[in-house]
């Protein structure tokens, strides 16, 4: 039983941290049917952000979040500005995803001659290595902080969503563009707001990562696949619907992985996806 | 007038002067082939670094390098040694199209490379069609010496030959701590370096005697480990054999601590155990991990004490000390430029051949010298095991090298 | 232009591809060679995937899957039975057919985006399967052993020229196969379900049977590539062939050069191929990845630039000046 209790923990700490990257994916798919490429890739940037400003002044990751929140929202929206806006509304569907797949290359490169291929570990961090024993059931203090600042993260935009008029300008903007420029709402400042947004959501993430993970340029590839397929399962635009497919998926990958065979934890998780979708080809609560 | 044309002319004189001189240059071109981008990039650079590092002690006579060499500058009378570099990006169909380029456009006389055996067996099929010759200095598959090729050296010791020390660590520590390990777990990254280790691992135990309980493989990048620590936990082998890369290795290390994994004996195989910046990342949490090495800095002080002048060359390039897969190659680089001086040919039958016949003396190797058998590997290829402890690599076995007693069983990760 | 125009164009391009090892040191064992076969390759590769992407606009991530089981095809047959490569290939192309209507028949009731997500799921749990799949030797791969030289092993270790015109005999057979498409019914349906599933089945077309050959077809050329591939590189494994890096050479030469094009596919990769060759092998000095920068780079540009690719700025530059 403990061991069951266990792999469960552990798959809902994992589900959270997948939950807070796709977060921001989901609003760009959701309000302008854009799938970005380089959104594992913003991760590892923003595990970069907060390792250097650990390693060169000692910040803890605890604090620097905010930095690599900050500045992946400058990212997000000189990526809107620079790149999607120039490739939406165009005829090729798959122009922003092309563009944004170059991105992800030009990202993982330019921090692998920067930073060289290094796994780069903070060491003394505040959190490393604390865990709590609860019954015979270990939490990692490090995931479940990530956890809660995921929560966080999911609460503070469904908040923002729900109950502010900028938040109900998005929305209006998914659901019919045309119609919301017509009732005065600025659409350009809402797509960059999205990218910024999105783009924030995945760099408190990485803020807080150095903390237990180490930082290498390729490490964004399977966040990413994994947010991509999460933000699909819940329904592209759905807060909710996200944040229950990425538990579910964090469930499904321990699960498989500790009842099957490690090796075939990513295989369950795309099989699982690929069978709901087939019954639900909208995800679990899309639009 | 009159000094135009002679400046003219002197000019003209210079110019046939300099294209003579450098008809005269004689370079051999030597390829390097390793990983220079992707997830073993570091490891790549590395060697690389260090075949560079041993062309410079070839070409130009360095203060107190002691190393046997010509006596001239160069080899065979004043050839200098030009490395031409290549990237596989980790990848057999690069590294065998770069192999091709490398010996046909660039003109090189051998390759040294590749670090990934997957790489390295397109590219030495290349060079064994093209009756080239190439040197792998740590590819560690034991596949690359079955294949019956006749231009083809592999300098370090087999995934075999590492098994097989392993299984007899643990059959020497059973004698001093009688049935302390009856069961055996390996983890290992799903490559094929991964498999083909704990392949030959989970043979070489089942060999000596031990039952191998646990057998998980993990996909390499992965964003944790956790499922595949807890099924090994699951399982409680005495001892667990690990073949690890680079990052993948300090992911272990840590879910082993987060979890509370701790087997009697933690074993590794090359790569993350033995590099110093990793080790120094993990500080303490990397103490009391087993591993092979065919070198460290203290058994160089000890053991090798012509590496450190050679290492300060090294140290230059790369910021580190050598570590077991490096300093391979640089051997391999060595040992090809002496058996090019005393064949006194670029006749590459005659070279292999000297190669394959010659005890060669190694201060860069352990043991001090490097014989081949008629697959291209080398037999006198030796390690240590070792336990890393506060940064320092103790070593343990065989007993003529050890210098201290193991710690032994492993420690509670609550009791450090 | 015109039609006649058009054709005989094509075939004086085809005249020069076949005259092309003429030239001394072109092809023969220089790089240059090997480039000309990669071009040549990855043209076929991207035009099968055009078929199914460009002219049924059914954009699938999951291309490398059938790529890799037509070079397991040709590689089983040479390492693990010892009967000719041709069998192999034709066997492998032939489950990939089969394997691409399996797959992709529930799958074409997805659109747009969970579309191409699904492919992408579907490439990652075959490359996964493969890698721990020991039949076919798992993450281990299979390696050749030394071939006799000729087109009955398919082999040649020296000279590339074998290997050119094994190539170009692919590039022939793909893209006859896709001139035939665009002239005959079955393109117009195809085309017809590109632009409106929905106008195109209230026409009478039945719009799943279209898209389930397309895909079959696509399949079946893609795997003949990797049966090639694997010829060529006397290797293979799950990352060389299955990855989702190979499933995006697919599309991005295809886009590159022109999407749902007939010459599209041959353009994007005689851009494309030499561009990564030569960066590789004479930029990587400069530093880890900078040739891979300059691609990244360079994709961005163009897809912000052009998204019609280099058929689209070949339309542009054509298209008469307006008056001022």
């Amino acid at each position: 039983m403990t061991m069951f209790l266990q792999v469960a923990l552990d798959g809902i700490l994992a589900g959270m941290l997948y939950a807070v990257v796709a977060a921001g994916l989901t609003l760009m798919w959701g309000v302008m049917d854009v799938i970005n490429f380089a959104h594992g890739d913003f991760l590892m940037v923003a595990m970069y952000v907060s390792y250097w400003l650990g390693f060169l002044w000692r910040v803890d990751p605890l604090v620097s979040w905010v930095a690599s929140g900050a500045f992946l929202f400058l990212l997000g929206v000189v990526t809107y500005k620079l790149i999607v806006s120039r490739c939406i509304g165009g005829k090729s569907p798959m122009a922003a995803l092309l563009a944004t797949f170059g991105l992800s290359m030009l990202l993982k490169n330019l921090a692998l001659n920067r930073f060289s291929p290094n796994f780069l570990i903070l060491t003394h961090t505040l959190l490393e290595g604390r865990k709590l024993t609860l019954g015979g059931v270990i939490v990692s203090v490090p995931q479940l902080v990530t956890s809660l600042f995921s929560l966080a993260v999911f609460g503070a935009l469904y908040f923002i969503l729900e109950k502010t008029r900028t938040g109900w300008a998005i929305q209006a903007t998914a659901m019919d563009r045309e119609a919301s420029e017509l009732m005065g709402i600025s659409t350009e400042w809402i797509y960059v707001l999205v990218f910024g947004i999105g783009g924030a959501c995945v760099g408190v993430a990485g803020g807080l990562l150095p903390s237990y993970l180490a930082v290498h340029p390729n490490m964004g590839t399977l966040f990413g696949l994994i947010a991509f397929v999460i933000v699909a399962l819940g329904g592209f635009g759905s807060i909710l619907g996200t944040l229950l497919a990425a538990l579910l998926i964090g469930l499904v990958e321990a699960f498989a992985g500790f009842y099957i065979a490690p090796v075939f934890k990513y295989v369950a998780v795309f099989a699982v996806y690929l069978v709901v979708i087939m019954v639900r080809p909208k995800g679990l609560f899309g639009w | 007038m009159r000094s135009k044309w002679s400046v003219l002319l002197s000019v003209a004189m210079g110019g046939a002067l300099a294209a003579t001189g450098s008809a005269q240059e004689k370079v051999i071109k030597v390829g390097t082939l390793f990983p220079l981008t992707g997830p073993v990039a570091l490891a790549g650079e590395r060697c690389k670094a260090a075949v560079e590092t041993m062309a410079e002690v070839i070409n130009t006579r360095q203060p107190g390098i002691n190393l046997p060499l010509p006596k001239q500058p160069g080899i065979l009378d004043g050839y200098k040694i030009v490395l031409v570099n290549a990237d596989t990006q980790g990848k057999p169909d690069v590294a065998k199209s770069e192999a091709e380029r490398l010996f046909n456009q660039e003109g090189c006389y051998a390759i040294i490379g590749c670090y990934n055996s997957s790489c390295t067996k397109p590219a030495s099929a290349v060079a064994e069609r093209e009756n080239k010759i190439f040197l792998a200095g740590c590819a560690s598959s034991s596949a690359l010496t079955e294949r019956g090729l006749k231009n083809f050296f592999r300098f370090c010791p087999t995934d075999r030959t590492e098994s097989q020390q392993y299984a007899e660590y643990f059959k020497a520590l059973n004698q001093d701590f009688p049935g302390a390990i009856k069961t055996v777990g390996v983890i290992y990254e799903n490559s094929e370096f991964g498999v083909h280790a704990a392949n030959e691992a989970s043979q070489a135990c089942k060999a000596a005697g031990m039952t191998v309980v646990a057998d998980v493989p993990f996909n390499s990048g992965a964003t944790n480990l956790n499922s595949e620590v807890q099924t090994i936990k699951a399982k409680n082998p005495d001892a667990v054999i690990a073949a690890c890369l680079g990052g993948d290795y300090t992911l272990w290390v840590r879910t082993m601590k987060m979890m509370g994994l701790a087997p009697k004996a933690v074993m590794n195989f090359c790569s993350g155990y033995q590099d110093p910046i990793i080790a120094k990342q993990l500080a303490a949490d990397g103490n009391f991990f087993l591993g092979s090495s065919g070198y460290s800095p203290e058994i160089a002080a000890k053991y090798m004490k012509d590496v450190a002048p050679v290492e300060a060359l090294y140290r230059k390039k790369t910021g580190v000390e050598f570590d077991s897969d490096s300093i391979q190659e640089a051997v391999a680089l060595y040992v090809l430029a002496m058996a090019i001086d005393k064949s006194k040919t670029l006749d590459v039958n005659k070279v292999v051949t000297t190669i394959r016949n010659t005890v060669w003396d190694s201060p860069l190797s352990l043991g001090g010298k490097i014989a081949f058998d008629a697959n291209g590997q080398n037999t006198r290829a030796t390690e240590i095991i070792t336990q890393l402890k506060n940064l320092n690599y103790v070593s343990l076995y065989p007993k003529s090298y050890a210098e201290a007693k193991v710690t032994f069983p492993f420690p509670g990760w609550d009791k450090r | 232009m015109n039609e006649l125009r058009k054709g005989w164009m094509w075939y004086c391009l085809l005249a020069v591809l076949a005259a092309l090892p003429l030239c001394p040191g072109l092809v023969g064992n220089a790089f240059s060679g090997h480039v000309l076969v990669l071009v040549l390759l990855y043209a076929s590769m991207a035009q099968a995937w055009n078929i199914l992407g460009g002219y049924c606009g059914q954009v699938s991530f999951g291309h490398s899957v059938f790529f890799g089981i037509g070079a397991y095809g040709a590689g089983m047959a040479v390492v693990t039975w010892h009967i000719s490569p041709w069998l192999g290939a034709l066997a492998g192309a032939g489950a990939a057919a089969a394997v691409s209507v399996v797959v992709s028949y529930p799958c074409f009731r997805l659109k747009g985006h969970y579309f191409a997500i699904a492919t992408f799921a579907i490439v990652e749990i075959f490359h996964r399967l493969f890698m721990v799949w020991d039949w076919v030797g798992g993450a281990l791969g299979l390696d050749y052993p030394m071939l006799p030289d000729g087109w009955a092993s398919f082999s040649w270790a020296k000279s590339k020229v074998g290997y050119y015109y094994g190539a170009f005999g692919l590039f022939l057979l793909v893209f006859s196969v896709v001139r035939w498409i665009e002239r005959h019914r079955f393109g117009y349906y195809l085309r017809a379900v590109r632009e409106g599933q929905e106008t195109a089945e209230s026409l009478g077309v039945d719009a799943t049977r279209m898209k389930l050959r397309a895909m079959a077809l696509s399949a079946f050329l893609a795997a003949l590539c990797g049966a090639f591939f694997v010829q060529y590189n006397f290797r293979v494994d799950p990352p060389m062939v299955m990855s989702l890096d190979m499933s995006m050479s697919f599309v991005l030469i295809t886009v590159l050069g022109g999407v749902g094009t007939f010459l599209g596919p041959l353009l994007g990769a005689a851009v494309l191929i030499p561009l990564q060759e030569y960066t590789r092998a004479y930029l990587s000095h400069l530093g880890a990845g900078v040739d891979l920068i300059v691609f990244g780079l360079l994709i961005i540009l163009v897809m912000v630039k052009q998204p019609g690719g280099i058929m689209g700025l070949i339309g542009a530059l054509a298209r008469p000046r307006e008056v001022k």
